[in-house]
């Protein structure tokens, strides 16, 4: 018996190899290398890996070749390179959040992650420098995303979900200050991730009964014309869903996020609230569009109503938030709605401006937690929003950037949020989905009131002796918060540029 | 035999696991469950690759297996570190983030 | 057709002052205002100038100065103004450097320690984001400039508004606002589908609507619009917000950003929704019916200076909603004059109550009494305002009041007849306010307080004169504004609306 070997593409899957190839290598780094050598040596080669990724990914989209390779297991085309690209460039920017030391001595991750919390040798280990782990895995968890963005069948799909999902459980728990919530934010993170991974594992099987295939072109062709019975089909999607919405933190699956997000070092919370975001929904994206789309009469109500859920749900929590980590996750949970809106438009202006939120708020999102990281006392983050009235009398810059991103996030125009919003909605009354416009409206409104809240207890409040201050930010950080900043800024006047390369990206490649 | 039977088992498994992660309250015992619904959509994709003549569900098959390892130790690494820090492994114990 | 970007300049202009003086140390106060003053004095040239080049007799639009934006959404920055947009412009133009001289000493005289170059970066960005709104016929570009007007209206009043309550003032009117340019955004979103995805209003205007369709985007508008203005139901953020603005930002507020709901109502509502306009024409009467009489009997039972003249405004808008609802061009004249009129008037009368409640210290009417003696030239100052509010024959608010009378009358004399009540109303809550602060004896606590004493100085009498001037020059020669205006309304109402004017005999079916 012979095997042929797939033929392989190895061009088109650069950008995810060189991203492995570096993670590898980290993982010798932190094997081989003196302890104090490791940082020096890891951010400059994660640093050059993200950017010779990029630059992969921009030579592929300059080839303009769409091709479906690895044995029909990867799909490079338009809508993919787009996300990869994003993905890579939003995770240069959290890799700076996440490389920041001079803030805290030693930066956000704890040093030995083993070391009970509390402990005498965790209280020794405080001033250590933290884990160089953290880059290894951040490579591992973006090379995952991009690949979840081109898998061409669910399988690939399922391996790299739990490859971008299992580094970033780890992630989670590496938390410098505060152990006890990280270590909590982790193991919760971890089972619901596990469990949702298992509904979508079922999902595939179910799928793999239906149509005999799991790649997409199979799904399509057997949707309308496999003679199985379609009870397999809807069980099966249904599964899919729930194992995708759980990633894109959609109502009812969206439990985990406050919790996550609060408990998580803040650099990786911003890396998993712009990068999973992107990468959760390019897999939904591809899963909907491709594999799915002709029975779209069947999930699109259904989809709705978990849109609607979403966005009402994540504004009207929104407004009962006292801690600016769990603000922003339930804002994300909201954004998620919006863009299921864009979503299920189930066009091409649905792709498109779903693909260009999810930049928009990717920048926007990493600033605002690059902010989030600033605020801070002799005791780390001061998070509690409390906390923050008063701070535009006490630093006024900062304030001015930070109440910049809550326009955004309100949707004001001249910021990316309003672009953004616009473009999804202006899909979905194209396809159709004028009522989840309406919602989106209201839910808008709603959620405009906890980021004004925000502004003005900066700004109106008079500070008090327990404001914090807002510390000066390394290199790292405040490069982080310019892009997020002037991104914001940019898609939001003049977003040509962008919509010219969403427009570009095409469709997807079938 | 009907191979159909083997999927009513896959979906009791998996009904079982799903159950057992929603009411235990032992992190490991969910975990436990979590494997079962793994395995038991392995058992799914096999009988359907029986039932459709093609080998692909036995090979994803390897593959679930495989990432289900790697997912035990993560696992065990997170829920070994909370459990050194509070010398339990109930969820219900994990209740500092709410709200 | 003038080649100079007249527009461009007054929209880019200062909105560059307010970025130049954003970048003023907080020390540079003195430096600040003067170069505020100057700033406001070349706009306002280049508003004389913008004036002089409108041809009265011309094309319905002029002074026409267009740029791409975001191709892709068909959104270009097209500035062009009509008689309508020109008189609003010059309004501003004419107000702002008078806000600007009446702000000499508020911030200052604020508890706390507030930065006196940002009150008046602040104005200024104002300023240019209004004239953006008048000048722009850009749909979208319009709501930017909707929308973004309100982030420094926001903090004028939160940051710099003196009264206790200015936090929940501010953000009830963010909020207030917000909701009503969501409604509109939606609009505006379903407009750019139905549309053939362009925001040119000439092209829009042409659009052909479902009447379903057109009477939700109307209602879209309509309740932005109203919101603003404010009309009856929606009102209720005004009097907090004029109560709660300094008196100069007040007088900004009410004399010109809020006639931005009724201009919108004139150039958006009815121009690209005519059938929707006239089957919701009833409804729109009755609430500014309800208006005129209910603003009107709340203005006579307040005890704080500034709510009062913010109750009086409600009354205003009341007639002006009546003026533009009658279809007629009468009637409408005399709305749009009554517009450019009550800017004038009202921003005079809010100007003086500034001067009188920063010489007191408090806004209570009770607080006053038998003022006059005191200080005998504020008070004939504050004669004249009040005069003009009540729209005495011989000051300019009489001309507008009666031509939207008459033009109302010949065709629902009823309406007419309620809205003279209104007439009588206003006499009483004028006369009974000048009674109660001016006159009659002397408040003993009026002696303990030094600034008292004090008649108008020569700043503030260079605020007051050249409104005055302009108030009784255009009460008995209007003609000049009347020109401009006349046949941007007469194209409104018979080319956009499809109206005649009717005899004086004939039945007008509602």
């Amino acid at each position: 018996m012979t095997f042929k070997l797939p033929a392989i593409d190895y061009l088109a899957l650069a950008p995810m190899l060189v991203l492995f190839g570096a993670a590898c290598a980290g993982v010798l780094v932190d094997a081989l290398v003196p302890r104090e050598w490791r940082y020096h040596v890891q951010v400059p080669l994660s640093l050059v890996a993200l950017l010779a990724s990029g630059g992969f990914v921009v030579a592929l989209a300059n080839r303009k070749e769409h091709v479906v390779t690895a044995g029909s297991a990867v799909v490079i085309d338009g809508p993919g390179l787009f996300l990869q690209g994003s993905i890579v460039v939003l995770g240069i920017v959290a890799l700076f959040l996440v490389a920041e030391r001079r803030l805290e001595p030693g930066g956000a991750f704890v040093a030995q992650a083993a070391v009970v919390a509390g402990s005498e040798a965790d209280r020794k280990q405080m001033r250590k420098p933290g884990v160089t782990e953290v880059y290894p895995m951040m490579l591992f968890a973006l090379a995952g995303m991009m690949l979840f963005c081109s898998a061409n069948d669910l399988l690939t799909m399922f391996v790299a979900l739990e490859v971008f999902s299992l580094p970033l459980y780890l992630l989670c728990a590496l938390a410098r200050r505060r152990r006890l919530l990280s270590q909590e934010a982790a193991v919760k993170y971890f089972l619901l991730g596990a469990f949702a991974s298992a509904f979508f594992l079922y999902g595939v099987a179910m799928i793999y009964g239906y149509a005999g295939k799991v790649d997409f072109r199979g799904i399509n062709e057997a949707v309308l014309g496999s003679s199985n019975s379609k009870t397999l089909l809807l069980i099966g999607l249904a599964m899919l869903a729930i194992g995708l919405l759980f990633k894109v933190a959609a109502v009812p699956f969206h439990v985990w996020t406050p919790d996550v997000y609060q408990g998580a070092p803040t650099p990786i919370t911003a890396f998993m609230a712009a990068c999973t975001k992107v990468a959760a929904f390019g897999g939904l994206l591809r899963v909907l569009y491709v594999a799915f789309e002709r029975s779209s009469w069947d999930f699109r109500p259904t989809l709705g109503v978990i849109a609607a859920a979403t966005m009402i749900v994540g504004a009207v929590l929104a407004v009962t938030q006292t801690d600016i980590k769990r603000l922003l996750a339930y804002s994300s949970v909201a954004n998620a709605g919006y863009l299921l809106t864009g979503t299920l438009s189930m066009n091409r202006d649905g792709l498109k401006y779903t693909m260009f939120y999810l930049v928009a708020y990717g920048f926007t999102v990493l600033a605002a937690f690059a902010i989030v990281m600033l605020v801070r006392d002799s005791d780390g983050e001061a998070t509690h929003l409390a906390r923050w009235a008063g701070l535009g009398r006490r630093s006024p810059v900062f304030a001015s950037l930070f109440t910049f991103l809550m326009l955004a996030f309100a949707g004001i125009p001249l910021t990316s949020g309003f672009t953004a919003k616009f473009g999804v909605f202006a899909a979905a009354v194209g396809g159709n989905m004028t009522w989840l416009v309406i919602i989106g409206v209201l839910s808008s409104m709603i959620l405009a009131f906890p980021y004004l809240r925000v502004v003005v207890l900066m700004w109106l409040s008079v500070p008090g002796d327990d404001t914090p201050t807002v510390s000066v930010p390394g290199a790292f950080t405040a490069a982080a918060l310019f892009v997020g900043v002037a991104m914001t800024l940019v898609l939001g006047v003049a977003p040509n540029q962008a919509l010219e390369l969403v427009n570009d990206a095409g469709a997807f490649l079938r | 035999m009907d191979p159909s039977y083997y999927i009513v088992l896959s979906a009791a498994l998996f009904t079982i696991g799903a159950v057992g992660v929603l009411i235990r309250r032992n992190a490991i015992v969910v975990f436990m469950c979590i494997e079962l619904m793994l395995n038991a959509a392995n058992l799914a994709l096999i009988t359907f690759s029986r039932m459709n003549g093609s080998l692909d569900g036995q090979i994803m098959a390897f593959f679930v297996m495989v990432v289900a390892a790697a997912e035990v130790v993560i696992g065990l690494a997170i829920i070994m570190s909370i459990f050194r820090t509070r010398r339990s492994a109930s969820v219900d114990d994990a209740n500092l983030l709410k709200y | 057709m003038s080649k100079f970007p007249f527009l461009t300049l007054l929209v880019t202009l200062p909105l560059l002052g307010a970025l130049i003086l954003a970048f003023f140390p907080r020390s540079a106060g003195e430096l600040a205002k003067r170069f505020a003053l100057v700033w406001t004095l070349v706009v306002f040239a280049l508003t004389v100038g913008a004036w002089l080049a409108f041809k009265a007799g011309g094309d319905r639009f002029q002074l026409k100065d267009d740029y791409p934006w975001i191709p892709q959404w068909g959104v270009r920055f097209t500035f062009e103004v009509d008689g309508i947009a020109l008189v609003m412009v010059a309004l501003i133009g004419l107000l702002v450097p008078l806000i600007v001289v009446a702000s000499w000493k508020t911030v200052e005289a604020l508890d706390g320690n507030r930065s006196v170059p940002a009150y008046f970066a602040l104005l200024l960005a104002l300023q240019g984001m209004m004239i953006g709104v008048f000048a722009a016929s850009d749909v979208l570009l319009f709501y930017v400039f909707f929308e973004a007007m309100l982030v420094p209206m926001y903090f004028l009043i939160g940051s710099y508004g003196s009264h206790q309550r200015r936090q929940y003032a501010a953000v009830k009117f963010f909020l207030y606002s917000l909701v009503g340019g969501l409604f509109m955004l939606a609009a505006v979103i379903g407009l750019w589908v139905l549309g053939g995805n362009t925001f040119d209003w000439h092209t829009l205007v042409e659009a052909e609507f479902t009447t379903w369709a057109e009477r939700w985007m109307f209602l879209g508008f309509f309740v932005a619009f109203a919101i603003k203005a404010p009309f009856f139901p929606f009102h209720t953020w005004l009097p907090d917000a004029g109560s709660a603005a300094p008196a100069p930002a007040a007088a900004l507020l009410v004399a010109v950003m809020d006639k931005v709901g009724t201009f919108g109502i004139l150039r958006y509502c009815l121009s690209l929704f005519p059938n929707a306009s006239k089957y919701f024409a009833p409804l729109a009467i009755a609430l500014a019916l309800v208006g005129i009489i209910y603003g009107a009997l709340l203005a006579v039972g307040q005890n704080d200076l500034k709510r009062l003249v913010s109750y009086t405004s409600i009354a205003h808008f009341g007639f002006i909603g009546i003026g533009i609802f009658a279809f007629t061009t009468q009637a409408g004249s005399g709305a749009v004059l009554y517009m450019l009129n009550h800017g004038l008037a009202t921003g005079l009368l809010f100007l003086v109550v500034g001067f009188l409640v920063a010489r007191r210290g408090s806004a209570s009417i009770k607080d006053f009494g038998g003022a006059g003696k005191l200080v005998p030239w504020l008070s004939g100052v504050f004669f004249i305002a009040g005069m003009a509010s009540l729209a005495l024959p011989g000051t300019s608010p009489f001309v507008s009041e009666f031509l939207v009378l008459l033009g109302v009358f010949a065709v629902n004399k009823t309406v007419a007849v309620i809205a003279t009540l209104g007439i009588v109303l206003a006499a009483a809550y004028v006369l009974w306010m000048y009674q109660r602060t001016m006159q009659g004896t002397l408040n003993p606590a009026l002696n303990e307080v030094p600034a008292m004493k004090k008649d108008l100085s020569v700043r503030e009498l260079a605020v007051v004169a050249p409104l005055i001037g302009l108030i009784l020059f255009l009460g008995f020669y209007p003609k000049p504004v009347l020109d401009v205006i006349n046949p941007a309304v007469q194209a409104t109402f018979t080319q956009d609306l499809g109206v005649s004017d009717p005899a004086p005999k004939s039945e007008a079916k509602k």
